[in-house]
C-alpha cells in the first residue's frame, strides 16, 4: 500500500472548491435555521396553544426522522406532489436549514427559559408590551446564553451538509466520491476530506470560544 | 386612584387572596404588612395584573384592568419596584432607564437620556450612568431600578418588599429615595418588614393576614394599639 502524496496536492484545489460549497450552504441554513429556530423557539413557549402545537409538531417530526430522508423527501417526494423539479441547491439549503431550525428552537427555547422570569415582569412592568419585551430584555440576553449549543449545532450542520451529496449537489463529499471514480485512490482523497472537515469544525469552534468569551464580561448573571 | 373590589386569587388548590377590598387614594402612603405567605405580595402584584385575579376587579386611575390593552396602558402610570431589582444586566444603568420611555412613551433619545440623567442624580447615582447593573452594590441597583420605574412617570409607585433582599447597611440609601418620594407626594403602595419605616412614611397601615385585611388604619394606632389579636400577635413577633 502506497501512499500518493503528489494525488494529494493535485486534487486539493477542487477539495477546497467543494469546501467553499459546503461553507456556503451551510452558512446559508445556518442563518436561516437560526432565523427559523428563533420564531419556532418563541412560538414553542407561546402561551396561545394552537401556535405551541404547531411548533411542537414542527421540532417532533424534524428530530424523529433522519436528515436523509428529508433531504430525500424534498428533493424527490416534493417534486412528485408538485410536478415541479427543485433545483438541488434550494433542495439542499432548504432541507439543511429546515432541519438546522427544529435543533435550533429547542435551543432557544432552553435559552429564553432560562431567562429569570423578574426580566420579563420587570420589562411588562414598564408596559412594554409580550412581544417588545422579548425583542429587547429576554432574546438578547437568551442569544449570549445559547452561543455554546448554537456553535455546536453548527459544527454538526456543517458535518451533516455532506449528506446533500446523495443528490449529486457537489459540496465537498461529493467532490471527493468524483475524484476517487476517476483515480480509484480512497485513502488519499478522503483522508484529505477528513483533514479539510477537521479544519473547518475547529475553526468554527474556536470562533465560538471566542464570542463567549467577548459576552461573558456583560452578563454573568 | 386603585379600587380593589372582592378580590381573590388562587394558585391551582392554593386559595392566596380570600377576598380583598381596598381603595386607595391619590398622593396616598399605604403601607402592607404581614407575615410570609399572606398573600400581601400578590395583593400588590393584582394592581398592575403581574397576577391575574381569580375573581373581583381591579380599577386604577379610573381603568378597569381586563384586557391585553388596558394591562399596558395602566401598566404605564404604574411603576413597580421588586425586591430582587430586575434590572436588565445586558445594558448600562442608562440604558436600563431610557429604553421603557422610548419603546411605550416613544420619547426621542434625548429627552430619554436627559430624564434618566436627571433621576439617576435625584437617587445619588450620577456617576454610574454607564455601568452594568453587576457592578453596582445591591443598594445602588435598588436605587437605579427606583429611578427606572420613575422615568415612566408614574402616578403610582408599588414596592414589592424593596429592602429584603439588601444587606443591611443598605438598607437607609433605599428607604431615603423612597421618603423623598412620599415627601413629594407619590402615591406608593409598599410591601415591607421595616416596621419603622412604615411608622414613619405610612398615612394608613394594613396588615394582611391569611389572604385578608385583618386590621387596617394609621400605623402609629395600628402599632400601639392593635384591635385584632391576630394583629397583636404578628407586631410582637416583629417589634
Amino acid at each position: 500500500m502506497s501512499f500518493n502524496l503528489d494525488l494529494v496536492v493535485s486534487s486539493f484545489p477542487l477539495l477546497l472548491v467543494g469546501a467553499g460549497v459546503t461553507i456556503k450552504i451551510t452558512a446559508m441554513s445556518v442563518a436561516l435555521g437560526v432565523l427559523i429556530g428563533l420564531f419556532v423557539g418563541i412560538a414553542r413557549i407561546s402561551t396561545f396553544k394552537p401556535i405551541r402545537f404547531l411548533a411542537a409538531v414542527y421540532v417532533d417530526f424534524i428530530r424523529g426522522t433522519p436528515l436523509l430522508v428529508q433531504i430525500f423527501l424534498v428533493y424527490f417526494a416534493l417534486p412528485a406532489l408538485t410536478g415541479q423539479r427543485i433545483d438541488p441547491y434550494v433542495a439542499a439549503i432548504g432541507a439543511c436549514s429546515v432541519n438546522s431550525g427544529a435543533y435550533v428552537a429547542e435551543i432557544f427555547r432552553a435559552g429564553i427559559q432560562s431567562i429569570n422570569a423578574g426580566q420579563m415582569e420587570a420589562a411588562r412592568s414598564l408596559g412594554m408590551t409580550w412581544t417588545q419585551a422579548m425583542r429587547y430584555i429576554i432574546v438578547p440576553q437568551a442569544f449570549k446564553r445559547v452561543i455554546p449549543p448554537l456553535g455546536n449545532e453548527f459544527i454538526a450542520l456543517l458535518k451533516d451538509s455532506s449528506l446533500v451529496s446523495v443528490i449529486g449537489f457537489e459540496e465537498l463529499t461529493r467532490r471527493g466520491q468524483l475524484i476517487i471514480a476517476k483515480t480509484y485512490s480512497s485513502l488519499e482523497i478522503w483522508l484529505s476530506v477528513a483533514l479539510i472537515y477537521l479544519v473547518m469544525t475547529l475553526t468554527i469552534s474556536r470562533f465560538v470560544a471566542y464570542l463567549e468569551k467577548r459576552f461573558k464580561t456583560d452578563d454573568r448573571h | 386612584m386603585i379600587d380593589i373590589k372582592g378580590l381573590k386569587k388562587s394558585f391551582g388548590e392554593n386559595v392566596v387572596l380570600k377576598g380583598v377590598d381596598l381603595s386607595i387614594e391619590e398622593r396616598e402612603v399605604v403601607v402592607i404588612i404581614g407575615p410570609s405567605g399572606s398573600g400581601k405580595s400578590t395583593l400588590l402584584r393584582c394592581m398592575n395584573y403581574l397576577e391575574e385575579p381569580t375573581a373581583g376587579t381591579v380599577t386604577v386611575d379610573g381603568i378597569l384592568l381586563d384586557g391585553e390593552a388596558n394591562i399596558n396602558k395602566v401598566r404605564e402610570e404604574v411603576g413597580m419596584v421588586f425586591q430582587r431589582f430586575n434590572l436588565f444586566p445586558h445594558m448600562t444603568v442608562l440604558q436600563n432607564i431610557m429604553l421603557a420611555p422610548q419603546k411605550v412613551r416613544h420619547v426621542s433619545r434625548d429627552e430619554a437620556e436627559r430624564t434618566a440623567k436627571e433621576l439617576l442624580a435625584r437617587v445619588g447615582l450620577a456617576d454610574k450612568a454607564d455601568v452594568y447593573p453587576e457592578q453596582l452594590s445591591g443598594g445602588q441597583q435598588q436605587r437605579v431600578a427606583i429611578a427606572r420605574a420613575l422615568a415612566m412617570h408614574p402616578k403610582v409607585m408599588l414596592f414589592d418588599e424593596p429592602t429584603s433582599a439588601l444587606d443591611p447597611e443598605m438598607v437607609g440609601e433605599v428607604l431615603d429615595v423612597m421618603r423623598s418620594l412620599a415627601e413629594e407626594g407619590m402615591t406608593m403602595v409598599i410591601v415591607t418588614h421595616e416596621m419603622g419605616f412604615a411608622r414613619e412614611v405610612g398615612d394608613r397601615l394594613l396588615f394582611v393576614d391569611d389572604g385578608r385585611i385583618i386590621e387596617e388604619g394609621v400605623p402609629r394606632e395600628v402599632f400601639e394599639h392593635p384591635q385584632e389579636e391576630r394583629t397583636r400577635i404578628f407586631l410582637s413577633k416583629v417589634l
